[in-house]
Parts: C-alpha cells; sequence; structure tokens
C-alpha cells in the first residue's frame, strides 16, 4: 500500500512521533514562555521604551538605536561597575576556588574517620544557611558593638562600622562567600580524591616519600583534571558575580566599591523604571559572558579534550 | 639498627607527630568557624535580654530567657510566610519534577524526530538569557505579577536537570521499553510505571535541590510579588534582617508591653537573632540526614558541567 509507505518515510509524523512529542509540551511552554520569548524582548534595548508600550509592536516602536548602549558606556557607572565585578569575581576565583581545593587536601591527610566525617559535615552548614540571613549576620557582626569589633578589641584594634565603609566591602564579601561556599565545594574534590588507588600512597611510601611528596606526586595529579576543567568553567563566569548577596549588602556608602553590573541593572531597571537602559547594560554583559564562556571552552577543550560542546 | 629503620618507616606511614597535631587543629578551626556564627546567634537569642543587650555572651548563653521566642510565635505574618515558602517549595519541586522528567522522556526515546532540533532548542537558553528586565517584563505582560503562579511558572522548570534525568533514562536497558510495549503499553504507561521508578534516586536529588533553592532564594520573589501576604519567607527575613524596615519590638509589642518593655528591654538585634533561629533551624536539622542526595548530586553534575 502506498499510504503505508508514506507514513513510513523519514520526516513524516507518525501518531507514535506525536505520542513522543506530546511529552515536550509541559516543559517546551515553560522555556518558550520564561526563556525564548524574554530574549525576544532584548529589543527593548533598542527602543525608547516606557510604560505600558507594546514591545513587539515593532512597526510602531520608538526606535533609539544604540543610544542606551552609549549612554552607559560612557558613564561613570560604567568604569565603576565593570572594575567592580571584575574585582569581585577575580577575589572570588582566586580565594573562593581554591579553599575548597585546600580544604579537601587537609581532610583527606586526616585519618581519623569519625573526625573527618564530622568536620566534613559542619562545613557544609553554611551552604544551608539562606542568604537573606548570612547578609544579617554580616550586617549584625560588623556593627559598631558586634562581634567583629569585640573580637578585634582583642588585638587592640579601634572599633568601627566595616559595611559602610566601601574600601572593606571586597573583604566582607570575599570571606562572606568563602564561608558560606568552601566545604560544599569540596565535595566534588571529596569524591575525586576517594578513587584514588590506596596502593599508589603505599607503594610511594615504601619508595620512602614524605606526607608533602605524597601530596605533590599523587594527590595533585589525580584532582589536576577535574581543578582544571573549574577552574576553565569559573573563569567564563567571571561577569556573573553573587548579585543575590551583593544586593542584600549594598549600602549607598559602600557603592564605591559594591556597585556592580547586576546591581546597577536592578536599581536602574527595577527601582528606577529606566527599562531600555537596564535591559541594554544586561544585553552587554551577556554578550561578554558568551564571548568568554566560547573562548574558555574551546581553552578546555584543547587542554583536556573536555568542554561543554 | 634494623629497629630503628623499621620505627623510621613507621614513622612515614602514620606522618609525623607535629604535622598530625597541625592538620587536626586546621581542620578542628575550620569546622569551629562554620559552626560558631550560628551558635552564637543561638546563644544570643537565648540570654536574658539585659546580658544579651550588651553583645557580651561568647560560649554559653548568659541567664535563660524564651520571652524572645514567645515574641516571634505570636507574628502571625512570620508565620503565614513560612507557610508561603513551604507552598512554593512543594508546588515547584512538583512542577520541576513533571517538566523535566517528561522532556528527558521524549529526548530518550531513540526514535525522536528532529532530535538536532530539540537539543538545540534547550542548548541555546543555557548559554544566552534576556536577563532581568525582559523576564521581569514578560510577567507582567502574562498577566502574572503578584500571583504566586509566576515564582512557581517561572522556577517550575530547569534545563540542566533535564540533561541530568535524560543521561539517567539512558542508562535503562531500550528493551525494557520494547517489552512493555509489545504488552500493549503506551508512552505515558511506560514513562510512569517503568522509567519514573528506575529514576527514583535522581529524581530525589532534583526533588532536594530544588526545596533548598526556593527555601533560599529570594531576588525573583522581590522582582514579581509585591503583596506581603504571598511573600516567602527569605522576603519576610530580608525586611527584617538587612533592610531594618521593621523594628520588631515595636511590631510585636501591646501598649502595656511598651511600658514594661521599658524596663526589659529586649533589643531588636536579640529578636533578630530568635528569627534567624527560628527561620534557619528547620534546614539545619534536616541537612545532615540529607547530605548524601547532595553529595551524589554534586557528583552527577559534575560530569558535565
Amino acid at each position: 500500500m502506498p499510504g503505508r509507505d508514506l507514513t513510513k518515510r523519514r520526516g513524516r509524523f507518525t501518531k507514535e512521533d506525536w505520542s513522543v512529542y506530546s511529552f515536550l509540551i509541559p516543559g517546551a511552554i515553560l522555556i518558550i514562555l520564561f526563556s525564548y520569548i524574554p530574549m525576544f524582548g532584548l529589543v527593548m534595548a533598542f527602543q525608547n521604551y516606557r510604560a505600558g508600550d507594546n514591545i513587539f509592536d515593532l512597526a510602531n516602536a520608538k526606535w533609539a538605536g544604540l543610544k542606551y548602549f552609549k549612554q552607559y558606556l560612557g558613564s561613570i557607572y560604567f568604569t565603576r561597575t565593570f572594575t567592580n565585578t571584575l574585582r569581585l569575581s577575580v577575589l572570588n576565583l582566586i580565594f573562593g576556588f581554591t579553599m575548597p581545593i585546600v580544604f579537601a587536601l587537609l581532610l583527606n591527610e586526616v585519618r581519623n574517620l569519625r573526625f573527618k566525617k564530622s568536620v566534613q559535615t559542619i562545613s557544609y552548614l553554611p551552604h544551608f544557611i539562606s542568604t537573606v540571613v548570612v547578609a544579617g549576620m554580616v550586617i549584625s557582626f560588623t556593627d559598631m558593638n558586634g562581634l567583629i569589633n569585640n573580637f578585634l578589641s582583642l588585638f587592640g584594634v579601634q572599633a568601627q562600622e566595616w559595611l559602610v565603609k566601601a574600601k572593606y566591602f571586597p573583604t566582607i564579601y570575599t570571606i562572606t562567600n568563602v564561608w558560606k561556599g568552601f566545604g560544599f565545594g569540596s565535595i566534588l574534590y571529596f569524591s575525586s580524591l576517594s578513587s584514588i588507588d590506596p596502593q599508589m600512597y603505599e607503594a610511594a611510601r615504601i619508595d620512602g616519600a614524605n606526607r608533602w611528596q605524597q601530596i605533590r606526586y599523587i594527590t595533585l595529579p589525580s584532582l589536576a583534571f577535574i581543578i582544571a576543567v573549574q577552574l576553565v568553567m569559573k573563569t567564563g563566569q567571571i561577569l556573573q558575580s553573587n548579585r543575590d548577596l551583593i544586593l542584600l549588602l549594598y549600602r549607598s556608602s559602600n557603592a564605591t566599591m559594591s556597585d556592580t553590573i547586576s546591581t546597577y541593572i536592578y536599581r536602574q531597571g527595577i527601582e528606577g523604571g529606566k527599562y531600555s537602559l537596564a535591559t541594554a547594560v544586561g544585553l552587554f554583559s551577556s554578550a561578554i559572558s558568551l564571548v568568554l564562556t566560547f573562548i574558555t571552552n574551546t581553552i578546555s577543550n584543547k587542554i583536556s579534550g573536555y568542554g561543554l560542546w | 639498627m634494623k629497629n630503628i629503620n623499621s620505627s623510621k618507616k613507621n614513622r612515614i606511614r602514620e606522618g609525623s607527630k607535629t604535622a598530625n597535631v597541625i592538620i587536626y587543629s586546621i581542620a578542628f578551626l575550620l569546622a569551629l568557624i562554620c559552626l560558631y556564627p550560628m551558635y552564637y546567634v543561638l546563644i544570643l537569642s537565648l540570654s536574658q535580654p539585659r546580658a544579651a543587650a550588651t553583645m557580651q555572651v561568647y560560649w554559653v548563653p548568659k541567664g535563660f530567657y524564651l520571652g524572645g521566642y514567645e515574641k516571634i510565635f505570636g507574628d502571625k505574618l512570620l508565620w503565614s510566610s513560612y507557610l508561603n515558602t513551604i507552598m512554593y517549595a512543594a508546588a515547584e519541586m512538583l512542577l520541576m519534577l513533571l517538566t523535566c522528567s517528561t522532556f528527558a522522556y521524549a529526548l530518550s526515546v531513540k526514535t525522536l524526530k528532529h532530535r538536532k532540533l530539540v537539543n538545540a532548542f534547550i542548548l541555546i537558553p543555557m548559554y544566552f538569557s534576556g536577563g532581568t528586565i525582559p523576564l521581569f517584563m514578560m510577567v507582567m505582560k502574562y498577566g502574572l505579577y503578584n500571583t504566586p503562579f509566576s515564582l512557581i511558572l517561572v522556577g517550575g522548570y530547569s534545563i540542566w536537570y533535564i540533561i541530568l534525568i535524560k543521561s539517567y533514562f539512558s542508562t535503562i536497558p531500550e528493551t525494557l521499553r520494547e517489552a512493555a510495549k509489545i504488552d500493549g503499553a503506551s508512552h505515558y504507561q511506560i514513562w510512569l510505571d517503568v522509567y519514573l521508578p528506575v529514576a527514583k534516586p535522581i529524581l530525589a536529588v532534583i526533588a532536594l535541590y530544588t526545596i533548598v533553592n526556593v527555601w533560599n532564594s529570594w531576588f525573583n520573589a522581590a522582582l514579581f510579588l509585591a503583596d506581603q501576604k504571598i511573600q516567602p519567607l527569605q522576603l519576610y527575613l530580608r525586611r527584617v534582617l538587612v533592610q531594618d524596615a521593621v523594628d520588631l519590638t515595636v511590631e510585636l509589642a501591646t501598649a502595656e508591653e511598651m511600658r514594661a518593655a521599658q524596663e526589659n528591654a529586649i533589643s531588636n538585634s536579640q529578636l533578630k537573632y530568635t528569627v534567624i533561629i527560628v527561620s534557619s533551624l528547620p534546614m539545619l536539622v534536616a541537612y545532615p540526614f540529607f547530605q548524601k542526595y547532595f553529595v551524589k548530586g554534586v557528583m552527577l553534575g559534575s560530569l558535565k558541567e
């Protein structure tokens, strides 16, 4: 029968195909509504959008061209938000990235299993404290008569309001981020460490290798691969600072150090109603992020043959 | 001579005493640093108001006082926010499991038509998004602003989880599906009765990650929900702990308490600490029991991140 042949041809949808496709529907609806359509909403960046305008009515849109990109790139906020974002991300990369590795290496040297497990479990605790509560604790602890000043007074340090001083913001932010994440971040390395063959250490000891040499020649090389991949990925995300924490610790008094691209977008767009400007800034930063991800991924593929695509 | 040699070998095996002391002390110190801030908040919340006001409580509570907790338990807004968070967590988790497991099932079917197109469809949003403002505008446009659905729908899918479930599904032998088909089962039945039960471990991981994520996040709620009645716990906490918008001593006091408060004033910061304990305790008590799932999740995630 010719009809039967047609339905069997590739590219024709059979009843079977449709029933498989029906499984895509719930996810696809949400992905279209909240991932794809907002992408088209980016045309706002090139329009003089006023509240109530129809973004997609392209014929009647008041086009602004690159006005808002120029406005951002030409303002003092560009240098400020860009350097602040980079500064906080680089600090986070230096400390937030290395601490989990150092911690995993340290605990790997602990032989008492119960002690090791307890420390591990306790180190995950900050991950399960919400960002808002962590920020609340930071605000309270760095207060004039807070925990930090009480502690530092033991060493004769003058009490002060740490958070409102812009120059301390990067330190406070980095310490908070590292504290919240180092334990949970080390899980990945623990699992790699547990897969090292104990016989390798045994052999090294018989050859007279001391503890440092064992770490240097067995433990670190076995982590090198995963460290390299993680480093490359983290570098690709360098423009995506921890918005949720920064917004909570942001004060107008520390803005010279805490105002980042994401807080700027929030203030201009959500609080200030300058939707087109905020969208332009967002588009600018995600375009750079995309390029960075692409570059770092290519590097990752080159060095390890392992990448996102 | 032989004796010395063997003891030296032993020392290398065990590591030197000093090195061990240093390693154990640093590990202990790190654990203390993780634990102490929360402990400090706990003992301050339990101390006598007078002692707590001086903030000079470091190791054990000074006196014992539950007045702060009594006050906080009377705060209706706290409890309704708590309830909202539980509702959001349950709804987002169920929606997440539904959308991700169905999408992943379709991807696992070998005969899926236009597979490249479907793959591209989920990969593009992984690397590029419209960003905060366009998402906000669309939620307004859809008429979801200031309704619970905004939060639930936006948080009800994750491309990353689709990929995780799909890679788990692909470990299920194809013969299982074929056998079920020969028995006359539809794809829906195969998904429900064969694939979902087998994938329980990964579904549990995703459910827990989603719950913790809802529990912790505040940004989307701040964007979409203006009405305090439908706001989750974290926004209540933000008003109290971060924005200092609420003075709990005033908020929760009756007139006569205000007079009594002059004498035995419980400070706003002690009440804040009490709120922190009340709001964080469930998660902190629960996580040690669930940590193996999180460990599993991190390991699965590292396969391709």
